[in-house]
């Protein structure tokens, strides 16, 4: 369950910037993560643990994960679309930043859409491996879950 | 439908068990009670647990990374609508519907030998879906995936 004392998704405008978290996914954490989507594929290359790649919609799910810890989903949130976009393949064990911050605020109906930017790259290098929007949302004024 | 010049891509399909999304919940880190908790699930409008969007996602990128390997790795790119929930004991079907294949828009410009690279890339559009069992769908919206020719 998400802390109470962090900030309400529906509360955060347009702007902010949520804390850059670091993570790594290594052999383990991707085997978990094809059993959990039953990806038999040999689509991510051969390593000497298994795969060389990680699967990039993990990469994405992290990300999402790392934001998720800085910031409560009210009861009632919908995470109603997702884009996500892959520029370069991310090897099993990099050690991973991510960044995000709130691009689009609006309400309807009682309702806040924040879509959430975010990318994710090796650590020490400029360009980003992975990068995605998510639109979440969330009932107005609702207690965090 | 096929589109000259444009891939087609094998379907996938994907039984939704209320165990498999506990395994994606631990693999993720998401355990919002909506997809694990059926006691807090029944009680919302949903009426019982629903499975991670993100894995539903991650099965029609499966789907693409399974058609085009490392390109997909490399240069895939997805956006979708989540429209109606997966719920355990749903059959699902995940489509790529062949659109249209162009030029990449703009690569990082360069030296002669990256001029070659951008000459052998095209870019494959695809409409795709997850429905299930019953016919509805669940995702929907594109895929696109840069792909380099080789000689």
């Amino acid at each position: 369950m998400t802390p109470a004392n962090l900030p309400n998704i529906a509360d955060l405008p347009r702007g902010h910037e949520i804390p850059a978290a670091h993570f790594r996914l290594g052999a383990d954490d991707v085997r978990c993560y094809l059993e959990a989507v039953e990806d038999h594929s040999n689509a991510y290359g051969q390593g000497p643990e298994g795969p060389a790649y990680v699967p990039p919609l993990a990469v994405a799910a992290l990300a999402l994960r790392a934001i998720l810890e800085q910031v409560a989903l009210p009861a009632g949130a919908l995470h109603a679309g997702q884009e996500v976009e892959f520029r370069r393949p991310v090897p099993v064990g990099a050690s991973l930043r991510s960044r995000a911050r709130v691009a689009q605020r609006s309400e309807m109906r009682g309702a806040v859409v924040s879509v959430i930017e975010f990318e994710v790259g090796e650590d020490g290098s400029a360009t980003p491996a992975v990068v995605g929007r998510a639109t979440v949302v969330a009932p107005r004024g609702e207690a965090p879950s | 439908m096929s589109v000259e010049g444009v891939p087609e891509v094998p379907p996938l399909s994907r039984r939704v068990t209320q165990e498999g999304i506990w395994r994606y919940a631990e693999a993720s880190g998401d355990y919002n009670p909506i997809h694990v908790d059926e006691e807090y699930a029944r009680a919302t409008p949903f009426g019982g647990t629903i499975a991670h969007g993100m894995l539903v996602l991650a099965y029609l990128s499966e789907m693409m990374a399974a058609a085009f390997g490392h390109d997909w790795l490399a240069g895939g790119r997805l956006k979708v609508r989540f429209r109606a929930p997966a719920r355990p004991g749903d059959a699902l079907t995940a489509r790529a519907e062949p659109r249209r294949a162009r030029l990449p828009a703009c690569r990082t410009g360069g030296p002669d030998g990256q001029a070659r690279q951008v000459n052998r890339e095209r870019v494959f559009e695809y409409g795709i879906e997850c429905c299930n069992q019953k016919g509805e769908t669940l995702v929907s919206g594109t895929a696109e995936v840069i792909v380099v020719r080789s000689r």
